[in-house]
């Protein structure tokens, strides 16, 4: 179908062997399609994070196929799948994960700089998501003295640099309180929505949920919803 | 490349100003202490150093040592014969001390006796050189001028009782740290108290130039009760030459040992500080090799920056040191030892790029920080 950014086939993912095996992924089929905001849900060790690190070519499943805009991702080489990491998906961490010693400004750069096309025209758009999340007025500052909200704030200007395919989020309110990581969930929503993206956010946080258009519980590796 | 090297140099001044003072403070180390060897080589063993010879023709059983080797005079003519000779020439040498006539003062030198017009005669910069035929004029190392001789000046061997009056000056000619003094054989004869009984006409050494190609031919032409050393041989056979740039030569290379490990465990520490942020670059897309540039290019502009300042002061140093310090640093060594150093730092951040090669970037994900 045309408009699935992400589709899983069936996939399934084994840790360890023998006596030790433990299925964290079991035989999972979801689709995401362009504009849609999908929440993870479910209990400690159901296997969320591993379902996260596949869909962010971190990990390669055990079985089944991973497409990623109609393309196959479980077939590429660790190399290739840095690449697909750079130009197709975002990530915006649990604890924003921002580089200490870079100004706003410079971390969503890296991404350009990584690419291989720093210039006039990245430092515009650069400039450009950083209006446009409030952030304008931080570009020049370091990520210590920006709040846990505008870090995160920062963190989702960066996933959106690149123009990936799709947006992984993890846990991304851990560190903030509610009202703050409400406005962090609704201006990622509003992203994915006026860009025509794709998201996935693993969350714990019950009232985030009706921000997103869909909810997918997983429980022991298998997905509801 | 230098994208996220440069800005965390920036950032983390203090950091990376401490390393740079240690490094600087090595490298200056390095540059002064292997001054200070070549400075010492030279003002032990510039006569041979900068005699026109590759090759010594020496007593047999004299175990390398100038002073122990008498060769009788006819040998010269046998080696000048052999076909790989280009040209050789006698030259005698003995320690001895002179007594300035008409003062207290008494002075250690070396005497070398050779030819005046020979190819192993002494450039001379003052005065004349001195005649063969004529006894008892000689020239003397500059060095012999600067603690106060002059042109006309008589001094005596105590042992002999020969009188010598310097007719000239020459420059860079020291041996086993005391000036050289030139005569002629006749002259070195005389006062040579091992030739006394022998009567013979001798010397000590034949100096010979030749390819070190020929080196086996001519080995085997020689005379009986000969053999042939090269240069590099006979300097070991100074008295303390091997010993003191032994210890000197063991210093630097310390000095890069340590410049190596300081480096590693610093970088290596900051970068096992730095896994998460590494685990993070990697899962935005930073390959193994981008972060490995960057460091390495953090390494190579910290080592760069502190070998230049190093240089810079190294030649302040030299400004300030006292008068006939023996110190020599030629532009040749500090290059070399530049690029010596910036490759050992380059080597201390290997263990770096190790670790860095070993994170993976799944550890982004699912982990509280
Ligand atoms: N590297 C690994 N080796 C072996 N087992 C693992 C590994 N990573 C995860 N697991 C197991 O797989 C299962 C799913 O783990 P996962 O981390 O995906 O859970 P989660 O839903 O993210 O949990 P939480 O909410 O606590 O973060 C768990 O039983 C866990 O113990
Ligand atoms: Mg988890």
């Amino acid at each position: 179908m045309m408009g699935d950014k992400l589709l899983f086939e069936n996939v399934s993912k084994v840790y360890g062997e023998g006596d030790n095996k433990v299925i964290a992924l079991d035989d999972i089929c979801l689709n995401v399609r362009a504009g849609e905001f999908v929440a993870i849900v479910g209990p400690s060790g159901s296997g969320k994070s591993t379902f996260l690190s596949i869909a962010g070519a971190l990990l390669s499943p055990s079985k089944g196929r991973l497409l990623l805009n109609g393309e196959d991702i479980t077939t590429l080489s660790p190399k290739e799948l840095t690449r697909v990491r750079l130009e197709k998906i975002g990530f915006v961490f649990q604890s924003s994960n921002l580089v200490p010693y870079l100004s706003v400004r410079d971390q969503l750069l890296l991404l350009s700089e990584l690419i291989g096309k720093r210039d006039k025209t990245t430092v515009k758009k650069a400039d450009e998501l950083l209006s446009q999340l409030g952030l304008g007025h931080r570009a020049g500052h370091l990520p210590e003295a920006l709040s846990g909200g505008e870090r995160q704030r920062v963190a989702i200007a960066r996933s959106l640099m690149n123009d990936p395919e799709i947006i992984l989020a993890d846990e991304p309110t851990a560190s903030l309180d509610s009202k703050r990581g409400r406005d962090v969930v609704e201006m990622l929503a509003h992203e994915v929505k006026s860009r025509n993206k794709a998201a996935i956010m693993v969350t714990h946080d019950e009232r985030m949920l009706d921000l997103c258009d869909r909810v997918v519980n997983i429980t022991d590796g298998k997905v509801f919803g | 490349m230098m994208f996220l090297a440069i800005r965390e140099l920036k950032h983390s001044k203090l950091r990376y100003l401490l390393i740079g003072l240690i490094m600087v403070l090595v490298a200056l180390l390095v540059f002064i202490i292997s001054g200070l060897a070549n400075g010492l080589s030279s003002d032990n063993a510039s006569s041979i150093q900068n005699m026109k010879a590759d090759y010594f023709v020496m007593e047999h059983d004299s175990k390398n040592k100038l002073n122990r080797s008498i060769i009788s005079m006819e040998k010269l003519d046998e080696i000048r014969a052999i076909s790989d000779v280009k040209a050789a020439e006698g030259l005698g040498q003995m320690m001895i001390t002179l007594n300035k006539i008409g003062s207290s003062e008494k002075t250690d030198v070396t005497i070398f006796a050779t030819d005046a017009s020979g190819i192993l005669a002494p450039k001379v910069i003052e005065g004349k050189s001195y005649d063969n035929k004529k006894q008892g004029e000689v020239i003397a190392d500059r060095s012999l001028k600067e603690v106060g001789y002059k042109l006309g000046d008589s001094l005596k061997d105590d042992l002999s009782g020969k009188v010598f009056t310097i007719v000239g000056f020459t420059e860079k000619q020291s041996y086993s740290h005391t000036p050289a003094v030139y005569m002629n054989v006749k002259g070195w004869q005389e006062i040579n108290p091992g030739l006394k009984n022998q009567g013979k006409d001798s010397i000590s050494t034949i100096a010979v130039q030749m390819d070190s190609k020929s080196e086996e031919n001519v080995r085997e032409s020689l005379p009986e009760g000969v053999t042939l050393i090269s240069k590099e041989e006979s300097l070991q056979s100074i008295p303390g030459f091997k010993e003191e740039q032994g210890t000197l030569t063991m210093m630097i290379a310390f000095l890069f040992v340590i410049a190596a490990f300081v480096l590693a465990v610093f970088f290596y520490v900051i970068t096992l500080q730095k896994t998460n942020q590494f685990g993070v670059l990697k899962a935005l897309g930073a390959n193994t090799g981008y972060l490995a540039k960057s460091i390495v290019g953090q390494v190579m502009l910290l080592a760069v920056t502190c070998i230049a300042i190093s240089v810079a002061l190294t030649y302040g140093v030299t400004l300030i040191m006292p008068e006939g310090m023996p110190f020599e640093l030629s532009a040749d060594l500090v290059i070399k030892y530049s690029v010596l150093l910036l490759a050992v730092s380059v080597l201390g951040s290997l263990l770096s790029l190790y670790r860095v090669a070993k994170i993976d970037a799944i550890e982004a994900i699912g982990r509280v920080s």
